[in-house]
């Protein structure tokens, strides 16, 4: 046993004289880097509901299944996808601004973001009342229905899970609480909003052009 | 390693225990609760055991009826695995991956509280199934259709509903989990610390996070379809809507696979632990135990099929394949294991006891696996006990055993006193007979034909005799758990006696005092190798591999305590305080770990001519 | 800050507690009566549950249990029985090897009085282990290539199928076998005895797998086989059975309530007495069933579902037959009904099984007074009634 009661120094000892351990101030963000590990997770996810698309697809006689022509890119779907990547240069232009120190600029570029981002749960909206009321087709509509309402309604979740976020960050903003070397959150939000762009281009590929 | 002795037990504010306890984002409290939480399933979890043994102790009993048995079994899968193993090498690693990495606490300390108390959350929603007509019952494993719909008719009533829902609480508590172990490992190590000095607890806690990162989420989505086959008319696993069941079995096992190397990576962290502590040698190979656990882990990712070997739906030979290949990594732990202990000198305390419990009996279950990975037997035996004793072995003699070892190791740093080593060994002994009495009949009956999840089964020639001999090594392991539970209240009662360092220890838990103040460290000592403490007390010998004299002035029989027992608590002959901190040369190199025996230590005239082993080359 | 009065109040109280109970019994005491307890617990519960021993018949393994799979009796499972003995060797030296070591390091390395402060701080040897990566990695490569090899004997399917393919449909919980190439002959099991499938030995047959609901196994441990039985999927394979006998069958993939209880025998015959079997049961299949009784009183009973009659209590006179008029109202199973003690030999049964949707009319011997229960053969735990016959 080493303990003693007495004080003793150490030689080579690491002190701390500004009390920054446990803070990192090399490399990525923690806040950031933990957003990013999230993002991984809701990318397997993801990865999951796509594996069960593959599965069945392959598993099927015939796919897309008799009945269901009428599930087409155009025009809604091309016109959600165009909003949501146009999005993701808004967001993106925030982050730069606020990089610059710009927040009037931030400010603007999440506003746009945001009004996207709602368009995009509205038209999804609109679509599948078109589907259900035009088509009868619903998530009960064999696995097919099943899969599409299942893979595009957790997408459209996961967008509203970014609009929320976008809001919050919106609301710090408009208090000045970013700056261009504290700005943390808006990163971190504009990488989910990415993730969450990139996804539905994946979803948009297979459901809509790989069919 | 000298520190100051604060007042550590000055109470800050003014809030009651309780509030304390309820609202504490600090990792160390967290991890007392999740050990405690998980330990309080594990006694649920086991009194199902030994129901589900009562009832299969002999042929044609009629103790508990199908719809209970089917129950109990479901149950007992579930809690054991999800509410008691993960919960528990959460809670350890929780407690001592901030101290072992030298940090102040966890990167997220408040997401860290939240993933707890999402753990006694889900649980309630689990069981609350027996107040709502039922628990689960369609297995731990919930195979589509049974626990989802087929042909439009729904099989199983809201204790699956219950029991998909506290999943997926437990689940989220794990991801959560994992993103805070991994950002903590990448940007919480002291000054020093590199990857390849990390102790390989938290290595194996580390890749254990990616583990889950990646794998539970598939999980959740699997869930989520099995949801909205339940209540949506989904067809996600319903033939009759063009859905398919073995995609259930595809996607729980992308997810089941890691899961279990999620369960035994952190028992492989402890015992690498405790190994080279109690060998009082450096760790064997250091550099590949750190790329085996690296490639388990990824190649964890690529046998899921191995389990589903019976459908007919799987391509084999990619999957034989593969589980053949995951035993390559885990031989070499076991080699790197005995070596660690070749040459050394072994103190037979509890925790080293539990360790070689470890190896002796997680050897048969890794074989059982490598048996398992050639397909033609594996359609014997796949879906009987064959493989319910397989699971036992790398879970019980693995997983639970590597669990005791860490207890035994670590509550005198949590709690500053040593447990009763009588007691330990009367554990131990316990579980030792009670796992392989349990669990290795069931090979043979597994190879006779006995199906697994049978509520009875017939008078074959054979099977009531090795069922008997099988409960009654389960009531065996319940029996010994009583003097760990003993041990440790007497423990608890009495003053703190463990001091920093009880057992010598390698790595930084030990520079501190037990329990940790608050903030954990004073200050850490220099970090130049794998052992920052011992280098710290060994100073310059830790480059060489040649055998050391005592230290000037002691004569051999002052350098070390005789019996294990009298290790407790007493303080390690030689070493006296401030000696070694004045003397500290760290002079380790970077190579250090790869070094060739030399002998290029300056000897003082007065010290006695090192004795040279044979096994020195 | 202290703590509030009644905290430190309830601590003290269970401090007291717990020492009183500590200095009441010596260790070795509360040991004994621990363990004492525990093994007493035991036999407690196992005498409380004397079993019954009745509901579970059917041995799939008659041979003595033994470290090695049961001979096959199978063409296929000759593949089992060739490799077994190959990997259980590797295991057996590997477990001595490893054990063995174990033993030697206790033994060896203890620490001793005389040992120096610390032994040579080895990191590492770089031959041994890449040699103990290398031989690992050889073993299991052989044992790689030796069950591709195997399996793809066991899946063989012939070019073309078999004289002989009788295709299995498993249930909750029963089996049915049709032959559809021996005049559209079929069974279907009742009871814990299932059904038992007659095939042809020496020569090729062909089984094919469905299933109506849930996931079974088609598993018999003497042909060292299983495969599964997947709704929305035939799975099929194919056997030789070579020796003539009666080997006991069970599903082996958990399929709910009554799992346990889903039996089945194979018996393999001589090609000749397959032919005469398929003749008689064809013969029997296209007998008109007997008159029913006049005079008789009729109930209407209906099959729900796995679990349920309908209605679950009847009532009968004495004296005279019963006839059921039996309606299948369960879309996915068969279902009949039979009662329990009804004859001085045992139940009645009546035959033949209601396939889902079919109705069946059933004539039953004449009951004496009494209580009786009837239930479904095929589900005979889970769909049960109370039948009361008055004088």
């Amino acid at each position: 046993m080493i303990a003693s009661a007495e004080v003793v120094t150490v030689p080579n000892a690491q002190v701390d004289p500004h009390g920054e351990a446990g803070h990192a101030e090399t490399g990525i963000n923690t806040a950031l880097l933990g957003m990013l590990l999230f993002i991984g997770s809701e990318l397997m996810f993801f990865a999951g509901l796509f594996a069960a698309y593959f599965n069945s697809r392959a598993a099927a006689p015939q796919w897309p299944p008799e009945g269901v022509d009428f599930i087409n890119a155009a025009p809604l779907p091309l016109i959600v996808t165009g909003i949501l990547v146009t999005s993701s240069f808004t967001m993106q232009w925030a982050v730069w601004r606020i990089r610059k120190g710009d927040r009037a600029g931030m400010n603007r570029a999440i506003v746009v973001t945001l009004v996207l981002g709602i368009v995009f749960l509205f038209l999804q909206v609109y679509d599948y009342n078109e589907l259900v009321t035009e088509h009868g087709f619903g998530i009960n509509s064999g696995i097919y229905g099943t899969l599409f309402y299942t893979l595009t309604g957790f997408h459209g979740a996961h967008v509203f899970g970014g609009v929320v976020g976008m809001s919050v960050v919106l609301l710090r903003g408009l208090s000045g609480q970013f700056s261009a070397r504290h700005h943390v959150a808006v990163e971190a939000v504009s990488a989910y909003w990415h993730f969450v762009d990139v996804v539905w281009i994946g979803l948009f590929t297979t459901i809509y052009l790989l069919k | 390693m000298a520190t100051t002795t604060l007042a550590p037990r000055t109470a800050v504010y003014g809030r009651s225990r309780v509030y304390e306890w309820l609202t504490t984002t600090d990792h160390k409290k967290i991890g007392v609760l999740y050990i405690t939480t998980a330990f309080g399933f594990f006694i649920l979890g086991g009194i199902m055991a030994l129901l589900i043994r009562t009832q299969l102790a002999v042929p044609g009993l009629d103790f508990v009826d199908a719809a209970t048995y089917n129950q109990l079994f479901t149950m007992h899968g579930t809690t054991m695995i999800f509410f008691f193993v993960m919960p528990m090498t959460t809670g350890l690693a929780n407690y001592i991956v901030p101290l072992q990495i030298g940090a102040a606490d966890m990167a997220f300390p408040r997401i860290n509280a939240l993933s707890y108390w999402m753990v006694p959350l889900s649980g309630l929603l689990l069981y609350s199934g027996y107040a709502f007509g039922g628990a689960a019952n369609a297995g731990w494993t919930g195979y589509a259709p049974l626990s989802g719909v087929s042909g439009g008719r729904l099989f199983e009533g809201v204790g699956i509903d219950l029991w998909i829902a506290g999943l997926v609480l437990v689940g989220t508590s794990s991801i959560l989990g994992a993103i805070n172990f991994i950002a903590t490992i990448f940007k919480m190590r002291a000054p020093g610390l590199t990857l390849m000095r990390m102790p390989l607890f938290v290595w194996n806690t580390l890749v254990t996070s990616v583990l889950l990162l990646f794998a539970v989420p598939v999980l959740t989505a699997g869930f989520v379809m099995l949801f909205i086959d339940r209540h949506y008319g989904g067809g996600f696993f319903d033939p009759a809507l063009g859905g398919n069941p073995v995609l259930w079995q595809h996607v729980f096992w992308f997810f089941g696979h890691p899961e279990v190397y999620i369960l035994i990576l952190p028992a492989f962290g402890i015992v690498t632990e405790i190994l080279p502590v109690f060998s009082r040698k450096p760790l064997f190979g250091y550099k590949a135990f750190v790329f085996a656990t690296a490639s388990i882990g990824a190649l964890g990712f690529s046998v899921w099929a191995h389990h589903m070997f019976t459908t007919g739906a799987v391509f084999l030979p990619f999957f034989s394949f593969f589980t053949f290949l995951i035993a390559v990594p885990t031989g070499i732990k076991f080699f790197n294991w005995l070596g660690t202990m070749w040459g050394g000198q072994l103190r037979f305390s509890t925790p080293l006891l539990f360790a070689l419990g470890f190896i002796s009996l997680f050897l048969i279950g890794g074989l059982d696996g490598a048996f398992l990975a050639v397909v033609p037997f594996d359609f014997h035996v796949q879906d009987t006990y064959w493989v319910v004793s397989h699971l036992h072995y790398v879970l019980v003699a693995g997983s639970v055993f590597g669990i005791f070892a860490a207890l035994y190791y670590w509550f005198p740093k949590i709690t500053g006193r040593m447990l009763h080593e009588g007691l330990g060994k009367v554990h131990w002994l316990g579980m030792f007979v009670g796992t392989n009495l349990a669990f290795f009949p069931q090979h043979l009956l597994g190879l006779d034909g006995m199906p697994r999840r049978i509520v009875h089964y017939a008078d074959n020639p054979g099977w009531g005799p090795l069922n008997f001999l099988s409960t009654v090594g389960a009531f065996t392991i319940a029996a010994s758990i009583l003097p760990f539970l003993w041990n440790v209240v007497i423990s608890l009662r009495k003053a703190p006696d463990a001091g920093d360092d009880p057992w010598d220890g390698n790595t930084l838990e030990w520079a501190t005092t037990s329990p940790p103040p608050a903030y954990n460290f004073d200050s850490l000592p220099p970090v130049r190798s794998e052992r920052p403490l011992f280098d710290l007390k060994h100073g310059a010998v830790a480059a060489h591999a040649v055998a050391i004299p005592a230290a000037a002035g002691e004569t051999h029989e002052e350098t070390r305590a005789d019996a294990p027992e009298e290790m407790l608590g007493e303080p390690i002959e030689g070493h006296e305080a401030g000696q070694i901190a004045a003397e500290a040369q760290p002079g380790v190199s970077e190579a250090a770990p790869d070094a060739t025996p030399h002998d290029a230590r300056p000897k003082a005239d007065d010290e006695p001519t090192p004795r040279r082993r044979k096994s020195d080359k | 800050m202290l703590a509030a009065p009644a905290n430190t109040q309830l601590r003290e109280f269970f401090r007291t507690l717990l020492g009183y109970l500590t200095r009441l019994t010596s260790r070795r005491v509360l040991w004994s009566a621990l363990l004492a307890g525990a093994l007493g617990a035991v036999a407690l519960v196992l005498a409380a549950c004397a079993g019954t021993g009745q509901n579970v018949t059917n041995i799939t393994n008659p041979n003595p249990v033994s470290w090695f799979p049961p001979v096959p009796v199978t063409e296929q499972g000759d593949q089992v029985t060739g490799i077994y003995p190959l990997i259980f060797a590797v295991a057996v030296a590997v477990f001595v090897l490893v054990e063995g070591l174990l033993v030697i390091i206790a033994l060896r390395f203890r620490r001793r009085s005389s040992d120096p402060d610390l032994p040579a701080q080895m990191h590492g040897n770089n031959l041994l282990e890449v040699t103990w990566t290398l031989i690992p990695a050889l073993i299991v490569a052989f044992l790689f290539w030796q069950t591709v090899d195997r399996l793809a004997k066991i899946q063989h399917l012939s070019d073309s199928p078999p004289a002989v393919v009788v295709e299995v449909t498993g249930f909750q919980w029963q089996w049915t076998f049709d032959y559809p190439n021996q005049g559209a002959l079929s069974f279907t099991g009742s009871g814990t005895t299932g059904p038992e499938m007659v095939v042809p030995a020496s020569e090729p047959i062909r089984i094919r797998l469905h299933s109506r609901d849930v996931i079974h196994s088609f598993y018999v441990p003497l042909f060292n086989y299983k495969l599964d039985v997947i709704p929305g999927r035939t799975n099929e394979f194919e056997i030789t059975i070579d020796e003539p006998g009666t080997y006991g069958g069970q599903c082996a993939e958990f399929c709910g309530l009554s799992h346990a209880d889903m039996f089945f025998t194979v018996r393999a015959v001589a090609r000749a007495e397959f032919d005469q079997w398929v003749t008689e049961q064809q013969a029997a299949a296209s007998q008109t069933p007997a008159p029913l009784p006049s005079g008789g009183q009729t109930l209407t009973l209906n099959a729900v579902s796995v679990t349920a009659f309908d209605p679950a209590t009847l009532t009968a006179k004495a004296g005279q037959p019963i006839v059921f008029d039996f309606h299948n109202l369960d879309t996915t199973n068969p279902h009949n009904v039979a009662i329990e003690n009804a004859t001085p030999e045992g139940a009645w049964v009546g035959t033949p099984i209601a396939n889902p949707g079919q109705t069946a009319s059933y004539s039953t011997p004449p009951l004496q007074a009494g209580t009786y229960t009837y239930f479904c053969a095929v589900h005979p735990t889970t769909m049960r009634g109370t039948l009361t016959v008055q004088p």
